[in-house]
């Protein structure tokens, strides 16, 4: 086993315990916020660690370019989801607080 | 240690699908169709078609997702407690109807029915040795293009996705006759946040740039007009979101030209070549990939403006601001 199979192994086993970690926290965690902060925090990691792997193994540098640029869009749109939600469910709830203020 | 991957896959994608169909609460079958819809494409690409499993994720996942999602939103509002009280009057009322409500249920079981006898025979009867594979791949250099998949689908078969398209139109064309159901209105603020208006402008030209070389690759390789439509077809929707309403910026014309073209362009070509003397869509060699491309590109553009209608049509609150 060359020291670059080696490399890949623990970046793709340390990708998996990172989703491993967000889908646990997914499941555990008591609300919406929390399970946001977990999901999107813990995945992207968990699919940086894999994309850094996975250019490792493929081992070609255009193709290393495109895993990036990949991770890059999915840390994007996963974000703006994240905080879309949870800007939506902050807002969901806004007028109850108002009228208990009254 | 392929066929471990391939089996687990299997069981996952059989589990993903009975849990959608027994999933207590809606939203979970929502997302377990998402789900579904992942597994299957991984599926198709362990079974080495990558262009269907493009597609299954792009439509299945991608465009019906944003479409379900819709709708929960849709349903989480009718269902809510504040409404049940006022819709419990209306909703004694369809009791009553007797036998006869069950009617569309036993058509569409009957159907169903018969369409799995169908596919059942068609399965028994399979022919051995990959049936037209042989032929088709003999082909290849008339058809104009590399990929024999896009050779067959606008080339051998033009036929089949021609009709495709006028399917797409048809649902579309369906979905306005039943015009946009407003049940509840929704309040709409979030569609001038800035991180969403940053996300868009960065994405939109993103998503182009990748519909387009979908498009291009075609020609040699997985992707082709659907995959390009629905990637277009994102981009309208994510407009959509934001707040910029597509369909009312440009004028009503252009966007019915826009909804027709592939089709009309693509019937066009194929009866254009059948008065000079050829087949139903069966295009001279010499001219072949050129005309693919171009068959392609208006397709690519019919189908992003159709997906983006519909969603504009389904997505109340984007209408009610229209008009």
């Amino acid at each position: 086993m060359s020291i670059k199979e080696l490399l890949t192994i623990i970046l793709l086993v340390a990708g998996c315990f990172f989703f491993l970690a967000g889908t646990l926290g997914v499941l555990r965690f008591p609300d919406l916020f929390s399970r946001l902060h977990a999901l999107t925090k813990a995945d992207n990691l968990g699919l940086g660690f894999i994309a850094a792997g996975m250019a490792l193994h493929i081992a070609s540098p255009w193709a290393a370019v495109k895993i990036f640029a990949m991770w890059l869009l999915m840390l994007l749109a996963s974000s703006t989801s994240c905080y879309l939600i949870a800007r939506f469910e902050k807002e969901k709830d806004a007028p109850k607080n108002r009228k208990e203020e009254v | 240690m392929s066929i471990v991957i391939d089996t687990l896959l299997a069981l996952l994608t059989i589990y993903l699908a009975l849990q959608c169909l027994l999933a207590p609460r809606l939203p979970q079958t929502v997302f377990m169709f998402f789900a579904f819809g992942l597994a299957l494409a991984l599926a198709w690409v362990r079974l080495g078609a990558v262009d269907v499993a493009i597609t299954e994720a792009a439509v299945a996942s991608g465009f019906l997702g944003v479409l379900f999602l819709d709708a929960l939103q849709d349903f989480s509002l009718s269902a809510s407690p504040k409404r049940r009280g006022a819709d419990k009057d209306s909703a004694t009322q369809p009791e009553k109807q007797g036998w006869t409500s069950y009617l569309p249920g036993v058509a569409l079981g009957v159907g169903l029915g018969l369409f799995l006898l169908i596919a059942l025979e068609a399965t028994w009867k399979m022919p051995e040795g990959g049936g037209l594979t042989a032929a088709a791949e003999a082909q290849l250099p008339h058809s104009g293009v590399e990929h024999p998949v896009t050779a067959v689908l606008l080339n051998f078969r033009a036929y089949d996705t021609w009709l495709e398209l006028g399917v797409i139109l048809l649902g579309l064309l369906a979905i306005y006759a039943v015009g946009g159901v407003k049940l509840y209105p929704r309040h709409n603020n979030v569609a001038n946040d800035p991180v969403l208006q940053q996300i868009m402008w960065f994405f939109t030209p993103v998503l182009f740039l990748f519909g387009a070389f979908l498009l291009y690759i075609g020609k040699s390789g997985p992707g082709g007009a659907f995959q390009a439509g629905v990637l277009w077809g994102s981009i309208g929707i994510l407009l959509h979101l934001g707040g910029k309403l597509v369909f009312s910026v440009i004028p009503r014309w252009v966007g019915q030209v826009l909804l027709t073209v592939g089709l009309s362009f693509f019937l066009f070509l194929g009866f254009f070549f059948l008065a000079r003397g050829a087949a139903v869509f069966e295009y001279p060699p010499a001219y072949a990939g050129l005309l693919i491309l171009i068959v392609e590109t208006l397709a690519a553009i019919s189908i992003a403006t159709t997906l983006t209608a519909i969603f504009a049509t389904l997505n109340q609150e984007n209408k009610k601001e229209v008009n």
